[in-house]
């Protein structure tokens, strides 16, 4: 246990080092875009102004207010002291919102878009994998194929065929926003009806490219895993087939969880072309709109979220194939 | 894989009990007044539906389509604020003050019509007079004139506005303290705006001072006090104050906003009911925007019958209607569908090797296809050169009116006119020295770089055409698109010479407003620009000329039409010559096309409303009347 002690210090160390790191590339890579941010806001508020001195006030104004007309590392100090009190300051390019109610507006739309999809992809890819290795002969000749060309689809053409086929021509599904243009959000079954049904193609121009990687993915593991020496050895003991591929699917999953877990610590960054196509909220869109205007408040606070959770999801996993992977185990008891 | 579904439902509805829990709803109805409106009701009867007898929305139920407008291509991200005194609420249905104010949840004193030229009453009572120096203008507020809590608006609060304008250096009053000396109120119903005046007593620009009534809100003096106490007379906060509690004087207020759509909803105690004004309601109960992500979605709603109105650029909008048979029409039945009202143009730096060169910039000007900027960039929602020479004005027949076309048809070009321009330049002593196939000037080759932000395609395509008749004439230009907010930073920066890579590029330039041509023609010519770190304002190839600078400071206090005329020929003239920039293009105000599915009665040119109704959506200037004309289809 005390090799594996040291194990996860080590890791935590890296978490710790990774993260400052992160957290400086954070704050300083949207603000070492060229242009001006500022100049953004002028340019809304100086429409129509007609004095040359009334617009240089109004820039002074809001420099000051941001803060973008101090050094850098003045800048970053104030940062840092702020967002440790929980405070993102105010979004640029959404001013005077602040970015905790634009990031706590657009989130929750993102997190139930993507996260069932990345789930739900994840399991029918991993399963038609693992079939299609398991299974081999035709599925597995017809599941290749499939897979390879589904998962290479740019998402932008699956989002636009499926809008086309689906909502356009045959009217299935509504082709625009997260719930009827009609509706005012309520708790009632007409409104949740029509959350549903907008949900649909969002969700499916997610999956459907999601199944084909993990189902190529899982297939290869899978496949590799079958020819290892533990299986031929389990098969000459007379382990039942079962209990083998329990085994097997077990190990060929291993990789694949880093995945989910990479995946699930990216999903904040938003959908954005489900999103752009589909005209569905959430923080894909809003996110690249902060890139746009080089709302630094914006982009630091939802690139230092997608961070801690990628950062943390790996630490996690790592910790947890410490204890879980038998050789991981044993390199550590080595030391 | 029924537990699945049945997961997936049970996901669903958490997820709607959360979007529901998160959306803002603001009160139905704001606090009504405790006094009936002062006018009898109208003898004729409103336009249906009858407005207070509708029953409230239930939970779940869909907003009334046959009392509900729609709108797209106006609000294009989530509602910020409902402040008035803000310019950064990101509000369109409700905010947009300037030379067409948006006036359906705030009020003018005035509405400015775009087709006529004219301002008319609003707030106002009668139309407002100058005294004899021109430096006061005087005007009334309407008896019947309430506030949405049903107290009466009052001169005081014009007044008021203007001193909070001043105090919290808004947009507003830093825009316009250096034109007005103060507005006061000399009793309950007249207001007094004195004009600031410069060394000889005569009013700085009273152009300015008379587009002041129909740009700016009035806003509640109590509820600026309110605001005011809230927020302890910090700047920051007063200004980023999300003002939920605002009252209003205008026909709509805020019924609910979230990430995906703006609604506003009629107050049906709206003072404009009154004789004095409309003599009814506006005919929606609800105004209703979605929020798309882009044009595309938005077109696809408007050719569904989702969006009743929009504005938006939808190219080969005449296909609606001549192809797929849909009830969609536009201002003009034909070519160009509606009125141009700004000139977007293609500023010369006049820095650049060669582009100091009179020649070398009309050359370029004249050699571009502006037909095929027409026809490809704005898929002919522009008139043509021919059908609209060039000048400073834009093609509403006010401005037209306003300069002797035949004095300067001689300086006109309407583009491909590459044989031309080569004799020009020839002429000029630009030629091809050392048989390259490019023009030098001074020993240099001329290399210019045409460039306008990355993905707003209709300048990108107007950009490829200029390009390409450099080529024509043996003068080299490439393209180059950056993004807008590196471009918006180098081209609003006139302190310093603008950087390589900008020799020709594109900016916009004003619209219709009570200040123009004039304002269009200061922002585009003026060198009173030059030296500000933040120009926003315009001429950004910084060209200087003094007698232009004298006429723009003398046309604000000329009254004289047949003076006016004079000077502004003039200008043409010196534009035409000079060429500093050049007008790519006509564009709209706003783009209207409208699909009559369910509503009907929009306005349209010869529609029989006198002053005629301008195709501004039914919220902007006047052309908020035209909701007073809405029918239903069926």
């Amino acid at each position: 246990m005390k090799g594996y002690w040291k194990y996860f210090l080590n890791k935590l160390g890296w978490f710790v080092i990774t993260f400052i790191f992160a957290f400086v590339l954070n704050f300083t890579l949207p603000r070492l875009m060229p242009g001006d941010p500022v100049a953004a806001i002028v340019s809304r508020l100086a429409q129509g102004m007609s004095n040359a001195t009334g617009v240089q006030a109004i820039y002074q104004q809001y420099a000051e207010l941001f803060g973008t007309n101090r050094p850098m590392h003045e800048q970053f100090f104030i940062y840092v002291r702020n967002v440790f009190r929980g405070d993102f300051g105010f979004s640029f390019s959404q001013y005077p919102r602040p970015v905790a109610e634009v990031l706590g507006a657009s989130i929750w739309w993102t997190i139930a878009l993507q996260f069932p999809a990345i789930l739900v992809g994840w399991i029918i890819g991993n399963t038609l994998g693992a079939l299609a290795a398991y299974l081999k002969g035709g599925f597995d000749k017809v599941l290749m194929p499939v897979s390879i060309f589904v998962s290479n689809f740019p998402p932008f053409g699956m989002a636009v065929i499926l809008l086309a086929v689906f909502g356009v021509t045959l009217k299935w599904f509504p082709i625009a926003g997260g719930y009827g243009f009609d509706l005012i959000p309520s708790f009632s079954w007409n409104f949740i009806w029509s959350v549903f049904v907008h949900y649909q193609l969002p969700f499916w121009s997610i999956v459907l490219i999601a199944i084909g990687g993990q189902a190529i993915g899982m297939r290869s593991m899978a496949i590799y895993e079958l020819n290892a020496d533990y299986v031929k050895f389990s098969r000459f003991m007379g382990i039942k087939d079962r209990k083998i591929i329990g085994y097997v699917f077990r190990n060929a999953m291993l990789p694949q969880i880093t995945g989910l877990a990479l995946s699930i610590g990216t999903m904040v960054g938003g959908a954005l072309v489900a999103e752009i196509v589909f005209s569905y909220p959430g923080l894909g869109y809003t996110l690249m709109n902060g890139v746009m205007g080089q709302d630094y408040p914006l982009i630091s606070a939802a690139t230092l979220i997608i961070t801690i959770m990628v950062l943390t999801a790996n630490f996690v996993i790592e910790i947890l194939y410490g204890i879980i992977d038998p050789r991981i185990k044993a390199a550590q008891s080595e030391q | 894989m029924r537990n699945k579904l049945f997961f997936l439902l049970s996901m669903l509805a958490v997820f709607a009990m959360l979007l529901s829990a998160c959306g803002t709803p603001t009160p139905a109805a704001p606090a009504q007044p405790t006094e009936a409106p002062a006018q009898p009701k109208p003898t004729e009867p409103p336009a249906q539906p009858a407005p207070t007898e509708a029953p409230a929305l239930k939970p779940g139920d869909p907003l009334p389509r046959q009392e509900t407008l729609y709108f797209n291509g106006l609000q294009w991200g989530p509602v910020v604020c409902w402040n008035p005194y803000s310019s950064n609420c990101n509000n369109a249905m409700a905010l947009v003050a300037g030379d067409n104010a948006r006036v359906t949840m705030f009020e003018t004193p005035y509405l400015y019509n775009m087709l006529d030229g004219k301002q008319y009453p609003l707030l106002a009572d009668g139309d407002y007079t100058w005294n004899a120096a021109r430096t006061e203008l005087t005007f009334k507020i309407k008896k019947a004139a309430k506030w949405s809590d049903g107290t009466p608006v009052t001169a005081e609060d014009v007044a008021y506005t203007w001193a909070t304008h001043v105090k919290y250096n808004t947009g507003t009053g830093a825009g316009n303290k250096d034109y007005i000396e103060d507005i006061v109120a000399l009793d309950p119903q007249t207001v007094v705006i004195k004009a600031k005046l410069d060394a000889n007593g005569k009013a700085v620009n009273p152009l300015i001072v008379s587009a002041y009534v129909s740009s700016n809100y009035v806003i509640q003096k109590a509820w600026t006090q309110k605001l005011e106490q809230r927020t302890g007379g910090d700047a920051a906060k007063f200004l980023a104050d999300t003002a939920e509690d605002v009252v209003f004087s205008g026909p709509y207020g805020p019924f609910y906003a979230d990430e995906t759509k703006v609604v506003l909803i009629r107050n049906d105690k709206y003072w404009g009911q009154d004789a004095s004004m409309w003599g009814k309601l506006p005919a929606p109960k609800y105004l209703a925007h979605a929020i798309f992500k882009d044009n595309a979605a938005g077109f696809a709603a408007f050719k569904a019958g989702e969006v009743d109105v929009s504005q938006q650029f939808n190219a080969n909008i005449q296909d609606l209607w001549l192809k797929e048979g849909l009830p969609v029409s536009t201002y003009l039945p034909d070519p160009p569908y509606g009125i141009g009202a700004s000139l977007p143009t293609a500023f010369f730096n006049l820095n650049s090797h060669g582009l100091n060169l009179v020649a070398v910039r009309k050359a370029i000007a004249m050699a571009v296809d502006y037909d095929t900027i027409v026809a490809n960039a704005m898929a002919n929602q522009s008139a043509t050169f021919k059908q609209v020479p060039r000048s400073l004005m834009n093609p509403t027949p006010g401005e037209q009116a306003l300069y002797d076309h035949a004095a300067v048809k001689d300086l006109q070009w309407a583009g491909k006119d590459y044989e031309g321009a080569k004799k020009l330049l020839d002429e000029a002593g630009v030629v091809d020295t050392d048989g390259d196939g490019w023009r030098e000037y001074e020993g240099k080759k001329l290399s210019y770089v045409a460039t306008c932000p990355n993905g707003w395609s209709d300048w990108q395509a107007a950009i490829e055409i200029v390009a390409a008749a450099g080529k024509e004439i043996g003068i080299e230009i490439t393209t180059n698109y950056p993004e807008w907010s590196v471009y918006q930073t180098v081209v609003t920066k006139s302190d310093a010479p603008l950087p390589a890579g900008y020799d020709i590029f594109m900016m916009w330039s004003a619209g219709a407003g009570p200040t123009m041509p004039w304002g269009r023609i200061r922002n585009l010519l003026s060198s009173e620009w030059i030296g500000q770190p933040s120009n926003w304002s315009g001429n950004w190839g910084q060209y200087k000329n003094e007698r232009v600078d004298e006429l723009i400071k003398a046309i604000p206090n000329e009254t004289d039409e047949a003076k006016l005329k004079e000077m502004y020929t003039e200008l043409v003239k010196i534009y035409l010559t000079e060429v500093p920039s050049f007008t790519l293009m006509y564009r709209p105000q706003n783009f209207h096309a409208v699909n009559e599915s369910v509503w009907t009665n929009f306005p349209h040119q010869d529609d029989g409303t006198n002053p005629p109704v301008p195709p501004l959506n039914l919220i902007d200037g006047w052309s908020i009347a035209g909701l007073y004309n809405l029918t239903l289809v069926k």
